[in-house]
């Protein structure tokens, strides 16, 4: 790890328990990792291993245990600040991709797209988040389908718009659920080959899978058996 | 705001919106126009009431009121009286001119004697007369009358020849007149030089001058005679058709204007007990319709010292008991009833107090040397009563009627309620993943709440102002649309009955792909068609549907007048309901987590 790549994300000993019914269900029995600016990190882990649920809680979308340990992004503890925060820290500093593309299929792909500038974001006119998203687009060959709704595309187009929408915000960290997890291996390998790219540019991604070979497109893999992390590899030997 | 952007996409690209706007828009007018028809009806009762008697009405019964014209005079002079009439109140028995045998018919009715000129200014009564001029068919009635009761005056009138052509006219028109239209009157007028016709049309005023049944309606008098006005629905000869206009039966034969009646009453005594009845023939001048059907059914307008003669109310000597010839005294003429109407904006309780002063006045002015006192307002039989309590007996029962209504509509409000509730609550839920997407790039759960708030206000509102025009429409042409009822176009029977043929092709053809909604929707739309077809049907060989029966209803019209005070209560309680059934499911909504709204399929 250099000096070059300071700690941007960090989880100390996260825990979560779902509760099904009358049964508690633990996920996480206190994983701690710790994620680095410009690192591409992978947590691979196998169904029900609970990596979904690491993403979840250093994305902001789910909250730790009571007691179940704090995730800090950049030197702040994310689940103490205030729902604005959170919903800001969800809008602006992380940006999120999921399986299943979670479009809203109600709007257009460059509506999609243009969406958490809206929310909340940090440009000043109107015009210029439509330029960004455009631009975004653009640069994963989305411009002939910027009207079309989300079901008239293929799946490695919606997951590419699903994409742009989580980068549009310019967030420091792009967290990634299993994002070729619904395409078949070329399409998927394409969506990998476009989250290099941006991690050549110098994006903070972090990845869930389930798959090794996927896994090793990352500098780190951090692995998650039992809600436990069992190894954490290094493979980057940076500069 | 991207709220607003994604209202409107929900708003737009899908259908349960318009079905939502659909119910909203049904329940507020099904709402409105049950309210108004009822609301309408209450007025109606009550306006009807106040036009047929006043505002307030002295009565003492039987006895009567002596002296009525002074305190007539007196009340006709306080500046907030607009007039004052006197009602001699009883009950008859009327014999009718039908049916065309010996034994006739008698009619128990209500009779008024009234002064028609003052009677005139204090009600309605000259916009309720029926008969404004003969129609041509009436005309030749009267003509033919006036021809058969002059005969022998009108013999000496024309050379053989002459009569002969006249009396085969007559004698042709006389057989066809009971079924059809004959040009008697035109037949006639060419035979026949001035002379001759103008003496023959002397014999009835009527035929000279058109306006004459109103004119003489309005002085009660037939041809100078005194005579009698006839609620419409106490003849059996008149009969209400669909549109709420009326035929006389047997081509005009049985209109009573043509006829006279025997008017029988019977008078009490000084000590309570009954008299000998009196009878007189009367003829019938024409014809009144309140609107109000139990008065239209049983109530008849005579002169009032026709009234006052019957009933024993004129005036009369006193004499002594023991020396039957020495007159000591006059008893003065009597009326039951003093009717007064106030000037414009007075309220008729104001009114009350007024009058009640000026019947104390007129008691105390009676000089010391009458023999006949007037009785004072603390004698029991005595009342002095707005036209709201004089017939409360009457509004009572409809005014519960209404609040029965209002509790049962309190219900109907809490069945639109929960629709609109289950409407947005399956609207809702359907879109708890893009919720959670919302959620997941930083929307707030208060601006998700907002989202749908906009959603169900723009719902409510358009649905609601939907409701509205459409109560509007439906209560507006209500009668229209009672009337199609009663006799349903063939032509949308043959419509319906040609889409369904259409639509079942259609299907069969479709069918034959496998597909199961085209099979279902176009079984579903051949059977409604099919069905609407077939009751039209139904309701024609039936004779069609009569909803609201003039003999049930006091009205002979439905009131389609909106209540617009129940309408905007409804327009923006189904408005309300919408906010809220939309806010509690969306609050809820937004309250999931991120992480389980998601996951939601």
């Amino acid at each position: 790890m250099s000096d070059m790549h300071p700690p941007i994300l960090e989880g100390i000993d996260l825990k979560k328990t779902y509760k099904l019914g009358r049964a508690s269900v633990p996920v996480l029995h206190g994983a701690s990792l710790l994620i680095h600016a410009a690192q591409w990190t992978t947590i691979l882990g196998s169904s029900g291993s609970g990596k979904s649920t690491l993403l979840h809680l250093l994305g902001g979308l789910d909250r730790p245990d009571k007691d179940g340990g704090e995730v800090f992004f950049n030197g702040d503890s994310v689940w103490k600040k205030s729902n604005r925060q959170i919903n800001n820290y969800r809008n602006n500093d992380v940006g999120f991709v999921f399986q299943f593309y979670h479009l809203l299929p109600e709007l257009t792909v460059l509506e999609n797209t243009v969406l958490p500038t809206m929310i909340g974001g940090s440009y000043t006119t109107k015009k210029e988040a439509k330029d960004k998203a455009e631009s975004l687009l653009d640069q994963f060959g989305l411009t002939p389908r910027l009207t079309h709704r989300p079901r008239e595309l293929s799946g490695g187009e919606r997951q590419r718009v699903a994409i742009a929408r989580a980068l549009v915000n310019n967030p420091s960290v792009l967290l990634a659920d299993e994002p070729t997890g619904n395409l078949d291996e070329e399409t998927g390998n394409g969506i990998l080959d476009v989250l290099s790219e941006l991690h050549q540019q110098g994006l903070t991604i972090v990845m869930v899978t389930h798959n090794i070979e996927i896994a090793h497109r990352g500098d780190v893999v951090v692995q998650l058996r039992g809600g436990h992390i069992v190894e954490n590899t290094n493979r980057v030997i940076s500069t | 705001m991207y709220q607003t952007l994604l209202t409107s996409r929900y708003l737009t690209s899908r259908v349960i919106p318009l079905i939502a706007v659909a119910a909203v828009a049904l329940c507020v007018a099904l709402v409105i126009v049950v309210v108004s028809v009822m609301t309408g009806f209450l007025n109606m009762v009550q306006a009807s009431g106040q036009t047929l008697m006043g505002d307030v009405i002295i009565s003492n019964g039987i006895s009567g009121i002596p002296h009525y014209e002074r305190l007539a005079n007196r009340l006709s002079e306080n500046p907030q009286i607009h007039a004052a009439t006197p009602i001699v109140d009883g009950w008859g028995l009327l014999r009718m001119p039908y049916p065309d045998a010996k034994s006739k018919q008698s009619e128990t009715v209500q009779v008024w004697g009234i002064d028609p000129e003052s009677f005139a200014k204090v009600t309605s009564f000259e916009d309720s007369l029926h008969w404004k001029n003969p129609t041509d068919n009436q005309r030749d009635w009267l003509l033919f009358d006036a021809i058969s009761q002059n005969e022998d005056s009108i013999r000496p009138l024309m050379d053989a020849t002459k009569w002969n052509a006249f009396v085969e006219i007559v004698n042709s028109a006389s057989r066809s007149l009971n079924f059809g239209e004959v040009h008697l009157w035109e037949d006639v007028h060419t035979l026949l030089d001035d002379t001759q016709w103008n003496s023959l049309l002397a014999f009835d005023s009527r035929l000279s001058t058109p306006d004459a049944l109103q004119t003489q309606g309005l002085s009660l008098s037939r041809n100078g005679k005194p005579g009698i006005i006839l609620g419409l629905h106490v003849s059996d000869g008149n009969s209400r058709q669909r549109d709420g206009s009326y035929d006389v039966n047997r081509n005009d034969y049985w209109w009573m204007p043509r006829f006279e009646g025997t008017l029988t009453m019977l008078p009490v005594d000084a000590e309570g007990g009954t008299i000998e009845p009196e009878s007189i023939i009367m003829p019938f001048v024409n014809e009144f319709q309140s609107g109000l059907f139990m008065i239209d059914e049983s109530r008849i307008f005579v002169p009032i010292e026709v009234a006052q003669t019957l009933l024993h109310l004129d005036e009369a000597t006193i004499v002594d008991l023991d020396d039957p010839t020495q007159i000591i005294g006059v008893d003065p003429a009597r009326t039951t009833s003093i009717l007064v109407r106030g000037t414009a904006g007075i309220h008729a309780d104001e009114l009350r107090e007024i009058v009640a002063g000026i019947y104390d006045t007129f008691v105390s002015a009676t000089p010391i040397d009458t023999l006949v006192y007037p009785p004072s307002r603390h004698e029991p039989g005595l009342t002095i009563n707005t036209w709201e309590a004089q017939q409360a007996s009457f509004t009572g029962p409809v005014e519960k009627e209404r609040e029965l209504m209002r509790t049962l509509f309190s219900i109907v409000y809490l069945v639109v309620a929960a629709l609109i509730l289950s409407i947005f609550w399956s609207i809702v839920f359907e879109k708890t993943r893009d919720i959670g997407i919302l959620r997941s790039i930083g929307s707030s759960r208060a601006s998700i709440v907002w989202i749908f708030l906009q959603y169900s206000a723009v719902i409510g509102i358009v649905g609601s102002l939907l409701g509205l025009l459409i109560g509007w429409v439906i209560t507006k042409n209500i009668n229209a649309i009672h009337a199609g009822m009663g006799n349903p176009p063939i032509s949308i029977a043959v419509i319906s009955f040609a889409l369904a043929a259409g639509i079942g092709v259609y299907t069969i053809i479709k069918s034959r792909l496998g597909q199961m909604l085209p099979i279902v929707l176009g079984t579903l739309g051949c059977i409604t068609l099919g069905g609407i077809g077939g009751l039209i049907l139904f309701v024609r060989e039936m004779g069609g549907l009569v909803v609201w029966d003039a003999s049930v209803y006091y009205f002979s019209q439905i009131p389609n007048e909106l209540d617009w005070g129940s309408s905007i209560f409804t327009v923006c309680g189904a408005i309300l309901f919408c906010l809220l059934g939309a806010l509690i499911p969306a609050a809820k909504a937004a309250d999931t987590d991120p992480v389980k709204a998601l996951r939601h399929e």
